[in-house]
């Protein structure tokens, strides 16, 4: 009797013990901690990055980590979205709008101590053509000739007009390259940005240092780690710990209030570029009737998933476009939530009772939104099966490159990337629609009005269309330590621009 | 008369709950354990839901109830993975020559050294993280215990009268083995698979709470625990109902095994 009264105090612990488990895990400490040095910073965020090569690999970490603070462009984009200068003081537009004319700094070198040059320009711009495999690399296509008019001045000339092409030089397609630094970017990334590459800590970390050669206003801190985490709580714990400074993307808004009450930490939300997608593989015979798609979008009440999975944070929108756009709309009328009419939507294209594989990447929203997801759909008589796939290198492989799913769900949080998502055929969406790529082609080669006036038939026209289902667009949420000045409020680009944190 | 055995009459009535309540999931759960109701999530605990809700409004007695039939699968598949394989290697070890019975014993301790829950990621990280990589994966750890217990068990019969008489008369070695030594280690098989159960159960749970185990929206007590860390401060009840079961439900295991190996060594005979 007496060795199971032992058991039981056994037990009461165990219970205390399992109870407990959760507190601690994901709690652990970096001993290389950052934290405390005045010159130093820590930064949490999460999906590392596969390659440190965006030209080879997809996926928004790449140039989160390193566009703007190694990498720069020509131009760049300001936090109001405005396309101000960079590498290149000023430039001048053709009356046709087919030829730029960039007068480039004359003091901007490389981390391997090359100059920057006009030459570099041109490289950088003919190897997209030549060298990149990234679906993103179209954006380079209109691109006639490229050449360097002196050391500082290059001109560029294209195709046809291109409102679009501007732009995108102020993404990762405008990064621009040292001829004698390209031999290892999945490792060793060469610019000329604010901060160098240290080192990459796989399934870590990503250290930037200082770059003292900057040609332009130094950074405050002359180290930044950044610390890659999979689990949204071990990431709030960080910041609770002082492993971290900053919880760059919160990925656990439920949680927020452990910061808000505390006067440690300062609290950021804004807004940001990133539509979560419910993405159809259009190229499936199940999801060439519209009224599939439609049933589909109609059978989710977005409201509902958004409190659910995100906690109420964010912005419904109902199309391809967020809210920064000049050309935004609120869609969120088109295909509003309606459980009876999605089942007929449903059972009238055939598709109720058929299995539907939900392939989702191993990110915390996604997972939580494709619950959500599958419970509305198989209330709709869908049936939904969930795979998880590790993110970022078997969600790209499998659902990216080779599209092998019939629907998915992630945040695409490049800037305007409507045209990139529905214009292709050969992207993973497999979008066919040549009504759409007639309306981004009058809005890329048209005036300014014009521009907005096509790109809103074209949001309209996807919404309409049902190509894919907007769950939300993701909010801009920071958690800081309260001393630190300089982090965006809205991230609209897709680069985590660190040359502008301080302390204060 | 024999005396009571508190350990067994326990751990009986545990692990017949937690079967009986699994059973009964089959056919009945307030709610449907998979169903999001966001109108109702993270309600506290009250007559329509005894348990409260999660984050995504579902019953969470209902998840509790449907997860112990993960629990009960992983650790039945698990140890049947692991008895099938570690019991004949164990009888094996024991009826061979020396360097044979070297060769098993040793590269069991080399795989008993390994730590069960890494093997287990590894598997996950290979063939993708489900509940069945996480039960082979699971009973390939669990296999050394087996094979050791029972080597020990068979050795004690392979000395018995009846089994040297049975070798004297020519039977071969494996008819001895199926006839004479597996009847006489069942205790053994017994007594190690409770025990191998509620190894099981604690790892499966500790796997779904690291990603790698049960995928989600099938409930598992694991998986619980893991989307219960948003709300620890908010709603520890979250964490604490499956962290209760899971502790039951190995707690149940072990005095089921306790009592069995009371009921069947011999050695504790005086003991009773």
């Amino acid at each position: 009797m007496k060795s199971f009264r032992i058991r039981a105090v056994a037990f009461v612990a165990s219970a205390a013990l399992l109870a407990l488990t959760a507190c601690s895990a994901g709690s652990g400490t970096s001993p290389g901690s950052t934290t405390g040095a005045s010159q130093s910073l820590a930064i949490g965020l999460v999906a590392e990055p596969a390659s440190l090569d965006f030209t080879t690999t997809d996926g928004a970490a790449i140039p989160q980590a390193l566009l703007g603070n190694v990498y720069e462009t020509l131009v760049k984009l300001d936090e109001s979205g405005k396309i101000v200068p960079s590498l290149a003081k000023s430039w001048t537009t053709s009356p046709d709008r087919k030829t730029y004319t960039f007068d480039l700094v004359d003091n901007a070198k490389f981390t391997n101590d090359k100059p920057f040059t006009a030459a570099d320009a041109v490289f950088s711009i003919n190897r997209v053509k030549t060298a990149w495999t990234t679906q993103l690399k179209a954006a380079m296509d209109v691109v006639q000739n490229v050449k360097a008019l002196s050391a500082t001045q290059l001109q560029v000339t294209l195709s046809r007009p291109s409102n679009d092409w501007l732009f995108r030089m102020t993404t990762r397609i405008g990064a621009m390259f040292s001829e004698t630094g390209v031999s290892a970017l999945a490792t060793a990334p060469i610019g000329t940005g604010p901060f160098k590459f240290s080192k990459w800590n796989r399934g870590d970390s990503i250290v930037l240092q200082r770059n003292d050669g900057y040609w332009g206003s130094k950074p405050y801190f002359n180290e930044i780690t950044l610390k890659y985490f999979k689990d949204p709580t071990a990431l709030n714990n960080a910041l609770l710990t002082g492993t971290i400074n900053v919880i760059g993307t919160v990925q656990a808004p439920e949680a927020l209030s452990q910061f808000t009450s505390n006067d440690k930490y300062q609290v950021i939300e804004g807004t940001t570029n990133g539509e979560v997608l419910l993405s159809f593989n259009n190229s499936e015979p199940i999801f060439k009737d519209i009224r599939t798609r439609q049933g589909i979008r109609q059978a989710i009440d977005h409201k509902a998933l958004l409190d659910t999975c995100f906690a109420g944070r964010g912005k419904l929108i109902g199309s391809m476009v967020p809210p920064t756009d000049p050309w935004y709309e609120d869609l969120t009328s088109i295909d509003p939530y309606d459980l009876a009419k999605a089942k007929s939507l449903l059972q009238a294209s055939g598709a109720a009772g058929k299995t539907l594989r939900l392939r989702l990447p191993t990110l915390p929203y996604a997972i939580s939104c494709g619950q959500v997801v599958k419970s509305q759909l198989e209330q709709a008589g869908l049936k939904v099966q969930i795979d998880q796939l590790e993110f970022p290198a078997a969600w790209l492989t499998t659902v990216l490159k080779n599209a092998d799913y019939d629907m998915s769900i992630i945040a695409h949080v490049e800037p305007r990337d409507l045209g990139t998502v529905f214009g292709s055929t050969k992207y993973y969406t497999k979008y066919d629609d040549p009504t759409l790529r007639q309306l981004l082609a009058a809005a890329d080669t048209g005036n300014e009005a014009a521009q907005i006036d096509n790109m809103k038939k074209a949001a309209r026209r996807l919404s309409e269309q049902a190509a894919a289902d907007w769950l939300f667009l993701l909010p801009n949420l920071i958690v800081a330590d309260k001393n630190l000045t300089g982090l965006p409020q809205n991230a609209i680009t897709e680069n985590f621009d660190l040359s502008r944190l301080a302390r204060s | 008369m024999r005396r009571l055995n508190p350990s067994l009459i326990a751990g009986g009535v545990i692990v017949g709950l937690i079967v009986v309540m699994a059973l009964v999931s089959f056919v009945w759960t307030p709610y449907d354990a998979t169903l999001v109701n966001p109108a109702v999530r993270l309600a506290k605990p009250s007559w329509e839901h005894w348990f409260g809700t999660d984050k995504f409004g579902r019953d969470v007695l209902s998840q509790i109830m449907v997860g112990s039939r993960t629990t009960l699968f992983v650790g039945v598949v698990a140890v049947g993975v692991a008895a099938v394989i570690g019991v004949p290697l164990g009888i094996l070890a024991a009826m061979s020559r020396r360097w044979a019975h070297e060769l098993i014993m040793r590269t069991n301790d080399l795989l008993l050294a390994f730590p069960a829950l890494l093997l287990a990621i590894m598997f996950g990280a290979v063939f993708g993280a489900s509940t069945l990589t996480a039960m082979i994966a699971i009973g390939i750890a669990s296999v050394p215990s087996f094979a050791r217990v029972i080597r020990s068990g068979a050795l004690q019969v392979m000395r018995t009268e009846y089994v040297l008489a049975a070798r004297a008369a020519g039977r071969q070695p494996f008819p001895i083995a199926v006839r004479h030594v597996l009847p006489n280690v069942t205790s053994l098989i017994t007594v190690q698979a409770s025990v191998s159960f509620a190894i099981a159960v604690l790892a499966e749970a500790a796997l779904s709470f690291l990603g790698y185990g049960t995928p989600p929206p099938t409930p598992s007590w694991g998986r619980m625990l893991q989307e219960s860390q948003e709300f620890l401060f908010s709603a520890p009840r979250l964490a604490i109902f499956p962290g209760v079961a899971i502790a039951i439900a190995v707690l149940g295991f072990n005095l089921l095994g306790d009592g069995l190996r009371d009921r069947f060594d011999p050695k504790l005979e005086d003991r009773r």
